[in-house]
């Protein structure tokens, strides 16, 4: 019984779905710890960027604003 | 066919359990009832029966947060501008560990009531979609205005608020 058994298929990834939970913004504590950034050293990141822009004639577009407080 | 009705049954329950069942207080709602430990240990519980009678100014906030660490000392100039007219500022931190939030208060002395909520159960009650968010409560118990982040010129627009509910009560 093919529908039955696709059933069953859809079911059990649906379970799995529970195990994805959502950060809240009071939970972003981590997150928002300089370690965690992508770029530590502020520095090192804009002397990058700036090769980057004398190679590519282009810059921008590597990182977004925020620390992870889910406010902007 | 009965096995096919169960199973869609079966997946629309399961869908519903696993979506986020959040509720978030909105303007308009009536404040939900609380009873805060102080971040402070030698400080008495902040619950809303005793503070009856106040318009109450609830901020949820957190040392880690850039925009709270902002608006905190401008909330503690609001509290001593208006508290005589029965504004009461409650800042709840959601620090955990509180550690770091009593660092912060260290270098950062603030008047107003501060409970600690390091498990979040004060940011569920509210139903927080954001940080900071901050709620004003009419001496009725009516929340007036949910405001939440923090950016240049809030600050006037909050205070509006809080004079325009200190002057109907």
């Amino acid at each position: 019984m093919p529908t039955a058994r696709s059933l069953i298929t859809i079911m059990l990834a649906v379970t799995l779905l529970s195990a994805c939970s959502q950060v809240r913004p009071w939970e972003r504590g981590y997150l928002a710890k300089k370690e965690m950034a992508w770029d530590t050293d502020a520095l090192e990141s804009a002397l990058n960027d700036h090769i980057f822009f004398s190679k590519e004639a282009a810059s921008g577009g590597d990182n977004a604003a925020g620390g992870g407080c889910g406010c902007n | 066919m009965l096995l096919l009705r169960r199973m869609q049954t079966t997946i629309g329950l399961l869908l519903v359990l696993v979506g986020p069942t959040t509720f978030a207080v909105e303007e308009g709602d009536k404040v939900p009832a609380f009873d805060f430990a102080s971040i402070y240990a030698d400080k008495p519980n902040i619950n809303l029966e005793g503070l009856e009678g106040k318009t109450l100014f609830i901020d949820f906030w957190a040392s880690w947060c850039a925009p709270c660490v902002l608006s905190l000392p401008l909330y503690n100039e609001m509290y001593h501008k208006y508290k005589d007219q029965g504004l009461e500022v409650i800042a709840i931190n959601v620090d955990n560990p509180i550690e770091d939030g009593l660092d912060f208060l260290l270098d950062t002395p603030l008047d107003f009531l501060i409970p600690r909520d390091p498990e979040g159960d004060a940011a569920e009650l509210f139903g927080v979609i954001g940080m900071p968010s901050s709620y004003l409560i009419s001496p009725d118990g009516n929340v007036e205005l949910v405001h939440m982040g923090f950016r240049s010129g809030d600050m006037e627009i909050l205070e509006e608020e809080v004079k325009k509910v200190l002057a109907s009560n």
